[in-house]
């Protein structure tokens, strides 16, 4: 049987196999990933191409539709649909000789539905160009989209520029909970030893800064090579990216200033002084200067903030179990590298 | 009010040391002049925008050369006389103030050598004299309190500048933003919302210096 003090180190772990697991196989949602071309004029018959990902136009036979809708909320059904492959259909549309909205140049957005992918979404798929106003009257068949088809398939959403690193935010976002998580327990342990003197908290909270930087230094590389698939460079000179280099060289700082003292009392002391004036530094620094300049991070800038749109239902079902997973995978690995400093420091004495 | 007379007594004890002995002052004195005089010898022409990062940056260094011995004369059998009579956060709150007024003297002096030396680009002076304030403030609370913790370590100059530099990252970023403000150089809408950040930043880290001085003053 597993001892009771053991039972959050297995959790944590059992989290993370489930997170590993559910997170890298669970299927994406099918979607549009281009239309080609992407513009058109009011009044003739559009033919494109639509390139789908983790779609089924062939086996969708007869239950594809497609629309084409726009602001206002009028759409147009496709006049024709010849599926090419799995990923690849042509529709036909006959764009109406007077469009709805009164700009020259009118943004639709592509829906198409079928029941083998369910309802696929591309916003400004097209551009339709209205030169003139053409006065001619003609009939135009508006259609309201509706009765959208489910195919009851567990999926993460498809998100034109993320596609599959969506599955980065089981691993690069939790891995940043997780360091704040561990930075906040080593001032916890800083703060008990200014009180109590107890040698044990000074090892603690060395062990925790340690586990803490390196749970950074992950999250720093899962998000440059995520930022490399989506934003196009590892390093962008975001604010946030440059923001965490700072607080690990705060950190880092930390073992320079433990290895300069040697008297382990006096660099207990000073060490976790440090910590504390530390952490109340990472506060501004992460959660304040980020907010007054634009980023490209969610949440900043006009980008969409994390929480609201960004996680679905399914990806709640993976993200919070990964933070709590891999907290309490912290947290063990913290109490693993104490015991060893622990031991260091009974050899030294010993010696 | 005793508290005050403390403070008082404190920082008067600072004038003193630094009159009796002129050399460090004069020193870090010298050392503005001949940094701003090697600026303008290799930029020979300083665009705003590059004046206000420089203005800073130089405001920077001779703030650690000037902070770092704060705590340097502290030493041997007089603190031990000033633990049985004093209290740790008067001698803290006289360090931060006696290293505000020097760094605000010294932080005018190089804006007047700027301006001897090339031209004053500064639009908005009331708000860039503030944040001069604050910022001299904000420099002092993290120096002083750094340079007290590396006072004991051997190598204290490489140490403060390795541990304040990325501490004082937030503070000196929100000075630059509101002083090219101040100079004109953008449009800042939210310059009072930036000033109360600053401000807020300035207090927390005075807050939590004064909470963690007392544990590494007594030995």
């Amino acid at each position: 049987m597993i001892e009771k003090g053991k039972i959050w180190k297995f959790s944590g772990v059992i989290l993370i196999v489930y997170v590993i697991i559910a997170g890298l196989l669970i299927p994406l949602k099918s979607g549009i990933e281009s239309v080609e071309p992407s513009y058109g004029n009011a009044g003739e018959t559009l033919k494109i191409q639509v390139t789908g990902y983790n779609t089924h136009f062939k086996e969708a036979g007869n239950s594809l539709r497609a629309w084409l809708k726009w602001e206002n909320g009028k759409a147009i059904a496709a006049k024709e649909m010849v599926a090419l492959d799995e990923r690849r259909v042509d529709l036909t549309f006959s764009i109406p000789n007077n469009l709805p909205e009164n700009t020259e140049v009118q943004a639709v957005t592509l829906l198409i539905d079928s029941e083998a992918d369910g309802t696929s979404v591309l916003p400004s798929a097209i551009f339709l160009t209205q030169t003139e106003k053409v006065l001619t009257a003609e009939e135009v068949q508006w259609v309201k989209p509706a009765n959208f088809s489910n195919n009851g398939q567990i999926t993460f959403p498809f998100r034109n520029i993320l596609g599959e690193t969506i599955r980065n935010t089981y691993f690069h976002v939790p891995l940043w909970f997780g360091m704040m998580f561990l930075f906040l327990f080593a001032v916890i342990h800083s703060i008990k030893y200014l009180r109590k003197g107890d040698a044990e908290s000074d090892l603690k909270a060395e062990a925790y800064t340690q586990t803490g930087i390196f749970y950074g230094l992950l999250g720093l590389i899962t998000g440059a090579l995520w930022a490399k698939n989506t934003w196009g460079a590892y390093w962008s000179w975001d604010i946030k990216q440059n923001m965490t280099v700072v607080a690990l060289l705060i950190y880092a700082a930390y073992f320079i200033l433990r290895a300069s003292f040697e008297d382990p009392e006096k660099r207990a002391r000073v060490c976790a002084a440090y910590g504390i004036f530390a952490f109340s530094t990472l506060i501004p620094l992460i959660y304040v200067i980020p907010r007054l300049t634009d980023s490209l991070h969610p949440g900043s800038g006009g980008n969409p903030a994390f929480g609201s749109q960004d996680l679905d239902n399914t990806m709640r079902m993976v993200f919070y179990p990964a933070v709590i997973g891999f907290s309490l995978f912290g947290f063990w690995l913290s109490s693993l590298q104490f015991r060893y400093l622990r031991l260091q420091k009974l050899r030294e004495d010993v010696d | 009010m005793k508290d005050l007379h403390f403070i008082l007594l404190l920082l008067r004890k600072e004038f003193l040391l630094e009159f009796r002995t002129r050399s460090a002052i004069s020193g870090i004195f010298l050392y503005v002049i001949s940094t701003l005089f090697v600026v303008y010898e290799t930029f020979i022409k300083i665009q705003p925008n590059v004046w206000n990062t420089l203005f800073w940056i130089i405001l920077l260094f001779v703030a650690v050369n000037a902070m770092v011995k704060s705590f340097v004369q502290e030493k041997g059998n007089r603190v031990l006389y000033y633990y049985s009579l004093l209290n740790p956060s008067h001698v803290l709150i006289a360090k931060i103030v006696y290293n505000t007024l020097l760094l605000l003297v010294l932080s005018l002096l190089i804006w007047g050598l700027f301006i001897f030396f090339g031209d004053n680009p500064v639009k908005d002076i009331g708000l860039f004299l503030f944040i001069l304030f604050l910022g001299s403030f904000g420099f002092s609370v993290t120096f002083t309190f750094l340079a007290s913790l590396v006072a004991a370590s051997n190598q204290s100059s490489t140490l403060l500048a390795v541990l304040s530099f990325p501490l004082i990252i937030p503070i000196i970023l929100l000075l630059v933003k509101i002083s090219a403000h101040a100079l004109r150089l953008i449009q800042d809408t939210a310059v009072s919302g930036d000033l109360a950040i600053l401000v807020a930043i300035d207090l927390l880290l005075c807050g939590v210096a004064l909470l963690l001085f007392p544990f590494i003053w007594r030995d």
